[in-house]
């Protein structure tokens, strides 16, 4: 009995090697993990597990201030191109903004799973979608980086007690401003109203957006309340329908949880609510406005560590932050699925991340437990 | 001189009796086994359990488990595997930058990006074929010429390559250095080399005391 049992294993082995060859036909495996088709305007369904290219200039436009993981940089660098797979939750989310009505108020989608399942990576796809579909994206890198680890702060002067961080607010603008760089000149973006920001310095109706940002930018004091007003002035803009936004938030639950590490002057913890920034993006999550999209994660790594106990949005949200999304659709991102498991492994293997061992990718979907954070750790070593 | 006594087999205070067989931990080995009909003998034998390194993975290595154990400080393991599986993905990463650079397919062939051949090469191309050894005739100390044992040769070589990374700049990571130094030893080029091709230059020129060996 023991001997047939090796004799399977032996045969199983070597049929199993044949396909791991991945010199003899590149074409052939070309077809099952790669796709031709870049521009995510046309990924269906039937493109899931796949991978595609993101072009380097749609990759310098959208996240050259950050939007992808550190990790997946250092990748996209070894690898000499930056590839995405084709995900059911992006895909899902691109098939329900291409048949939304956008006269009714905004539909708003909460991406959560797991540490590592790739909800960043899903939301950079959608986010490449919009950008290819002509929306105003409106986008949030990580929202830990305000409330976690922020640059510098001060007191708010248009609101007593609020705080600002100034230099993140503008290094915002500065990101908003060159996400949208082949939008923002357009001639209809103009502010709907004046703007005082001291006695010498006033926004005066109808100038130009760009104006609004470029006045954050460079004076900084009031780049906290530019985004606040920024929030305001796009709604508007898409409220008259002349353009249409995606608004994509990463971490976005940071907005809600009470215990930052930003700290006043007399080292009392901020509570979230009273930063300036937190006010301009529960403004533009809010369902009062129309011609929208709201796609936001909710990301255990964006609260203290002591707390990360569970990752549904209920618990990450808490009460008040449910409360404000409520209703949302909830878009889980599952951990790789058989298919998409072996389309990574293949393309590890034809960038020569990984070299082919029999039996390897048994061992790694076992370790790694289809976790695409955890799987490329594993292959790191390999 | 160097000894070359057996070591005591077992520790004073092993959990096992004597009578207990190291367990046959590898797949392959495993399989032969069954093949040829030895592992029935071992059916009933008692075994000990298996080291928490000593695993059926298809990656297992037992030389990069001996270097893990070498780089190790005060029994902290973890840290110790995770620098040397950061120092495989920075080898990793450095040959595929070469590999992307290179231009034509025959260059590309030759880049060698499997970072265990790199690591198992390297330790090869680091070994010494003979050690100086102080030996006192007459009241006073000759450095002699010694041939040297395969172990405490390899020892030799990943001692080296060890204290070769921990020579940096405080801005570097160990095991970027470690990386560096390895695939130049894998090239046959580097400071491990060098050390080893000194001390067998010594041996070389302390020839004449090679008699004070049995002398």
């Amino acid at each position: 009995m023991l001997k047939t049992s090796s004799l399977k294993l032996l045969s199983k082995r070597i049929f199993y090697v044949q396909p791991l060859s991945t010199q003899v036909q590149p074409q052939e495996r070309l077809q099952t993990f790669r796709t031709t088709e870049d521009n995510p305007l046309n990924h269906t369904s039937e493109h899931i597990g796949q991978f595609y290219k993101l072009s380097p200039d749609a990759k310098k436009q959208l996240f050259l201030h950050g939007g992808l993981p550190k990790s997946f940089e250092v990748q996209i660098k070894t690898f000499t191109e930056s590839c995405l797979m084709i995900r059911q939750p992006s895909i899902d989310i691109i098939n329900c903004m291409k048949v939304i009505n956008y006269t009714n108020p905004v539909v708003r989608f909460v991406l959560y799973s797991k540490k590592g399942n790739g909800k960043t990576l899903s939301m950079a796809h959608v986010i490449h979608y919009a950008f290819e579909a002509g929306f105003l994206v409106v986008h949030v890198p990580w929202v830990g980086n305000w409330m976690r680890r922020c640059k510098e702060k001060s007191n708010s002067e248009f609101k007593p007690g609020n705080i600002d961080l100034n230099v993140d607010a503008a290094a915002w603008l500065m990101h908003f401003k060159h996400q949208n760089s082949h939008l923002i000149n357009n001639s209809d973006f103009k502010t709907s109203q004046d703007y005082v920001w001291s006695k010498r310095e006033t926004t005066l109706k109808d100038t130009p957006l760009v104006e609004l940002i470029e006045h954050g930018i460079n004076r900084i004091k009031f780049a906290s309340q530019c985004i606040v007003a920024l929030a305001e002035e796009i709604k508007k803009l898409s409220q008259e329908g002349k353009c249409k936004t995606l608004v994509a938030i990463d971490g976005f639950n940071g907005f809600f949880y009470p215990n930052t590490r930003i700290l006043t002057e007399k080292k009392e913890v901020v509570h979230p609510g009273n930063v300036t920034l937190t006010e301009a993006f529960l403004n533009l999550s809010k369902c009062d406005w129309s011609n929208a999209v709201v796609v936001v994660t909710v990301d255990e790594l964006a609260i203290a560590e002591k707390d990360q106990i569970c990752c549904l949005p209920r618990y990450l949200l808490g009460k008040k932050g449910f409360e404000h999304m409520d209703p949302f659709v909830p878009v889980p991102v599952l951990a790789y699925s058989d298919k998409e498991f072996k389309s990574c492994m293949d393309y590890f293997r034809e960038r020569r991340w990984v070299l082919p061992v029999s039996g390897q990718d048994e061992e790694l979907q076992f370790l790694s437990g289809g976790n695409p954070y955890r799987l490329m750790q594993l292959c790191n070593s390999l | 001189m160097y000894n070359s006594v057996p070591l005591q087999q077992h520790a004073l205070m092993s959990q096992y009796p004597s009578y207990y067989v190291k367990p046959v931990f590898k797949k392959d080995v495993q399989e032969e086994m069954i093949k040829s009909g030895e592992a029935q003998k071992l059916a009933h034998v008692p075994t000990r359990a298996a080291l928490n390194d000593q695993t059926s993975s298809v990656y297992h290595d037992d030389i990069i488990n001996v270097l893990i154990n070498y780089v190790m400080k005060d029994g902290r393991k973890v840290l110790a595997r995770e620098l040397v599986e950061k120092t495989l993905e920075k080898i990793k990463r450095l040959q595929l930058e070469r590999y992307h650079k290179a231009t034509n397919i025959e260059d590309k062939n030759k880049i060698e990006l499997n970072p265990r051949v790199i690591v198992h090469k390297a330790i090869l191309n680091g070994k010494p074929l003979l050690q100086l050894s102080p030996i006192k005739r007459g009241g006073v100390k000759y450095q002699v010429p010694v041939p040297i044992t395969d172990k405490r040769s390899q020892f030799l070589s990943m001692k080296w390559i060890i204290e070769a990374g921990n020579e940096k700049d405080r801005n570097t990571r160990f095991y970027d250095q470690l990386a560096v130094e390895l695939i130049d030893a894998f090239n046959n080029t580097g400071r491990v080399v060098k050390r080893k091709q000194e001390l067998h230059k010594q041996c070389e020129a302390n020839r004449a005391y090679a008699h004070y060996r049995w002398s």
